[in-house]
């Protein structure tokens, strides 16, 4: 069904397209991720921001405009997230509402999301284990897609070329009135990857070209929503997306590993609007399959949730939720099934225009076992106000926490069916100052301080290995985020700005012997920052932003630690070009611009400087 | 950890002594006394390496490839064999590195068409290294091979002959190469010049290691309840008498100290993965067995002839650098410090 409204949506377009009807531009209706979530930090990139990632990975932007950490394995292979010092498995990702983190890992690999696919990233910081769920613990990345309504017709084609073999296609196509919407976009990323690395594992340490990383990207996103009458809506989301990859291999190393990855998600969404209410009824269904060379794991995830959110007073707002989550796994060593049922609940009270508060609560019950009870406070407060300057406190106190995923209960040989899900707690406070005038300034400092127990790692044992509740790690640290931006005759500026320090020690180790003890994280940076500086005039734009990281160990006791790197990029734009009614928008831009040889992870060669092309006609 | 490089390395001593005089003025044994640690590193992050001890000043060298060669070693160190007045590092990622054993700089290396070396052996000319071959789709390993290589000092890989699953160890002697098939339990002979199998013996136990002593080649073989010892005469190439000791869980870790007693560790697997290290005296025709220490996380085991101390590594898991363990041939523990990432053997001098 989705499929002919697709081809209906996508084909037919031109014949409606002097649409008489006059239309009124609506965006579609989508639950606010910060209603609830006062005392958190969230940073957002919306479409028009995205713009300047096109043809990249989600990946790559949290890596180069946001305090997280993202581990590459190399150019287009697996990149986890690390929040505050956290591991891949302590974020928690949603797409238009869904949990879709890979339930026999627990987490997900950020190469494969493309965002091409996306129209608005939002990143929530520290534990909301109480609002989102299970694996919210260093943060959660929230991503969606956008429909309008009463936009009438849009279609455009995309195009990027660069170097390493890079060639991007992305078709887009859309239409709406006032009551109907219909967003396509299909795309194919291709990147031969071919860049030349230093190979530091072969006698003389010869320049040699990367022959074994070729990545292949293709996939659907289809977007509906019927305005049913003025106070219901039905929205549904569809997205496939198939990542063949060459696995690049660590210098030294001669494999051949290949890795096909394909997910297929659905999500529908009935909206019911009462009096200062709103009846949520949401069902999805998100299938993966990982295919390591020839070794096939399979899971299924099915979702009901329903939840109700009520205006009691203009103080007082309510939320009760519940969620049922049925997990089929089909693994290379085991099969196993997974049911879950989740409570939740939220309550915000506005003490005031300045002040207001919100308590989450949940909990979660997996295949009978309880998960730790999560609330979580937090609290908005502007503390000061004065013509065009506020300042203002966000403050939070909540748990968090994660079950463990198929792999650590059920994995043959080795699996553990006694984990224990971890458990975080974890606390922030941050201040906000913005000034309005002709130069707008929004500067904010956040620190935060968290501990997580029952941490699962993998030990060796014997033969194989096996994954018991064994660490406890007690982070901390400041995140400074700063944006300014203004005119300059007919110029447009903008400066955004980051910075984050912090620790991730290990306070329980495997014994009483372990050297990790009192020590950073593996690969956890003490150190990161990032800039971007843009400017814009009548159609032209440029960019420069750069990103440091910086020194990190690569084992838990710190004996090996990997050098600090600091990488620019820099683009430029005109989207001014116009044929008649088609904008032809036209972009360019260098990546690793100062050629640095780096490596994020141990001996995984990464792309030095390299050239992108993008070229759009959008009618 | 091949421990025949005991009887080599004490041959090969006065050889490299009298080789090595090359009008340079640098002290000779920076690295050829002592002992070697060969600290195999982690899955997916190819931080093997060598660490160097002086047992007497209980000196410590990290990371001594790195530091001679100014690269990583990158790779996972699988065994280090001594050959030919060269080091030859085996990495399962697929190299072999050679070294200079006086100085440990780089004199060439194996670089292409291995899959998963696992050691090797020096023939005249010839380099022969034991490989697994690729993995298929049920991660078996039905091509394995042994790769040959014309040149000492490494290049390109000239051959790989057929043989049968996972083979381990290998033994150089006359115009044969010995090869231990540990999956099904061969012993296959490999003519040197032919460059092919010419004989195959099959055991009761899967071969893991070669142990050389007074022309008799000792074949240490594990099966699930006991380890058992096979000898092969080298001159006609037959097996002689076995002799079979009630290990249980023996893993193919194995130190022999050249009295007919040898150390091996042993591992209960799941669900209590209780490691041990045991001591076997092979008197006449009957082995006992004693069980000096028990622990977990042991993954390598060393025997230092000159006094009489056992080595024990500890791979800590790989979370973190791994640690050693010096015993008295009774058990008791001398001293223990903290070396490279997941220590697996030692070549002693």
């Amino acid at each position: 069904m989705i499929l002919l409204l697709w081809v209906y949506s996508f084909v037919g377009f031109s014949p409606i397209s002097q649409d008489t009807i006059p239309l009124t531009e609506v965006e579609v209706f989508a639950p606010a991720l910060d209603r609830f979530a006062q005392g958190q930090k969230v940073i957002s990139w919306t479409k028009k921001e995205l713009e300047d990632f096109q043809g990249r990975s989600l990946g790559d932007i949290l890596q180069e405009q946001s305090p997280i950490f993202v581990r590459q394995y190399g150019a287009g292979m697996i990149a986890s997230p690390s929040f505050r010092g956290t591991s891949a498995g302590h974020t928690a990702v949603f797409w238009n509402g869904l949990p879709i983190n890979s339930p026999s890992l627990g987490q997900s690999d950020l190469s494969i999301l493309p965002v091409s696919a996306i129209d608005q990233v939002d990143l929530q910081f520290g534990n909301a284990g109480a609002l989102l769920g299970n694996e919210a613990i260093g943060g959660s990345v929230n991503l969606g897609t956008e429909t309008d309504f009463g936009k009438g017709f849009r279609a455009g084609i995309s195009q990027q070329i660069g170097s390493f073999g890079l060639f991007n296609s992305n078709l887009s196509g859309g239409f709406s009135s006032n009551n109907f919407s219909s967003n396509t976009k299909i795309y194919r990323e291709f990147a031969r990857n071919n860049f030349p690395y230093k190979d530091l594992g072969q006698f003389g340490t010869p320049e040699v070209k990367e022959d074994h990383a070729q990545v292949e990207q293709v996939g659907i996103v289809q977007d509906l929503a019927w305005n049913l009458n003025p106070t219901n809506l039905l929205k549904a989301s569809f997205w496939w997306n198939k990542t063949d990859r060459m696995v690049q291999p660590v210098m030294g190393s001669q494999t051949n590993d290949v890795q096909e990855d394909q997910a297929l998600r659905v999500v529908i969404d009935y909206f019911h609007f009462g009096e200062r209410s709103v009846w949520n009824l949401k069902t999805g269904f998100v299938h993966n399959e990982l295919l390591f060379n020839q070794s096939e794991n399979t899971t299924s995830q099915y979702f009901l949730a329903g939840d109700w959110d009520q205006g009691i007073s203009d103080q007082w707002t309510l939320k009760f939720g519940a969620r049922y989550t049925l997990t089929k796994g089909d693994l290379s060593t085991y099969q196993a099934d997974d049911n879950r049922i989740e409570l939740y609940q939220s309550t915000k009270f506005s003490a005031s225009e300045q002040l207001s508060f919100a308590l989450n609560l949940r909990q979660l019950v997996y295949e009978g076992n309880l998960a730790p009870f999560t609330p979580n406070l937090g609290m908005d407060w502007e503390l000061w106000s004065k013509e065009s300057q506020t300042l203002q406190l966000k403050a939070s106190l909540g748990k968090g926490f994660k079950v463990p995923t198929l792999n650590d209960r059920f994995w043959n040989p080795g699996g553990n069916p006694d984990l224990l899900p971890e458990e975080s707690i974890s606390g922030e406070i941050g201040l906000t100052w913005n000034k309005q005038g002709n130069v707008n300034w929004s500067q904010g400092l956040t620190y935060y301080k968290m501990s997580v127990d029952n941490w699962i790692i993998w030990l060796p044992k014997g033969s194989f290995w096996t994954p018991e509740n064994i660490k406890k790690v007690n982070n901390q640290g400041l995140e400074y985020q700063g944006k300014v931006n203004g005119n300059l005759k007919l110029w447009k500026w903008e400066l955004i700005t980051s910075y984050s320090f912090s620790q991730a020690i290990t306070k329980e180790g495997i014994d009483k012997n372990d050297q990790s003890v009192e020590k950073q994280l593996p690969y956890t940076p003490q150190h990161q920052a990032n800039a971007k500086f843009k400017v814009e005039r009548e159609a032209f734009s440029a960019f420069l932003s750069t990103c440091y990281v910086g020194e990190r160990s690569i084992t838990a006791d710190n004996p090996r630690l990997m050098p600090s790197y600091q990488l620019f990029n820099l683009g430029l734009g005109y989207d001014k070009l116009q044929l008649g009614k088609v904008y032809i928008p036209l972009g360019f831009q260098v990546n690793n611009l100062f050629n640095t040889d780096y490596q994020v992870l141990y001996l995984r060669a990464m792309p030095r400087r390299s050239y992108q092309f993008n070229l759009s006609i959008l009618l | 950890m091949k421990l025949k490089q005991l009887l080599w390395a004490s041959a090969l001593l006065s050889v490299s002594f009298a080789c090595s005089d090359s009008g340079d003025e640098k002290p000779l044994d920076k690295y050829e006394t002592g002992i070697l640690i060969m600290n195999e590193g982690n899955f997916g992050t190819n931080d093997g390496e060598v660490y160097h001890l002086n047992p007497n000043t209980e000196e410590l060298l990290p990371n001594i490839f790195e530091a001679e060669n100014s690269r990583p070693f990158a790779g996972l160190l699988e065994d280090m064999v001594l050959e030919a007045d060269r080091m030859y590092l085996v990495a399962n990622t697929g190299k072999v590195e050679i070294v200079n054993p006086a100085d440990f700089k780089s004199l060439g290396a194996v670089a292409a068409e291995l899959d998963q070396p696992r050691s090797l052996a020096v023939n005249g000319s010839k380099l022969f290294i034991s490989d697994y071959g690729p993995y298929d789709a049920n991660y078996a390993t039905p091509d394995s091979y042994v790769a040959v290589v014309n040149g000492l000092d490494g290049g390109v890989v000239s051959k790989k002959i057929e043989v049968s699953n996972k083979p381990e160890d290998l033994f150089s002697y006359g115009n044969y190469i010995i090869v231990a098939g540990s999956e099904e339990n061969k012993i296959e002979i490999i003519d040197a010049t032919q460059e092919a199998v010419i004989t195959i013996l099959d055991l009761e136990a899967s071969p893991k290691q070669f142990y050389a002593e007074d022309g008799i080649l000792w074949i240490y073989t594990v099966a699930a309840d006991e380890v058992k010892f096979y000898t092969l005469n080298l001159s006609t190439l037959a097996l002689g008498t076995t002799y079979t000791a009630p290990v249980a869980n023996a893993t193919s870790k194995i130190a022999f100290d050249g009295d007919d007693e040898m150390y091996v560790l042993t591992s209960s697997g799941y669900p209590d993965y209780n490691d041990a290290v045991v001591n076997i005296d092979i008197e006449e025709n009957s082995a006992s067995v004693t069980e000096l220490i028990t622990g977990s996380g042991f993954y390598g085991i060393g025997f230092d002839d000159e006094r009489d101390q056992i080595y024990v590594a500890n791979s800590n898991g790989f979370q973190r650098n791994g640690t050693i363990t010096v015993l008295s041939e009774s058990g008791s523990v001398i001293r223990t410090f903290e070396v490279g990432r997941g220590p697996s053997g030692f070549l002693l001098y």
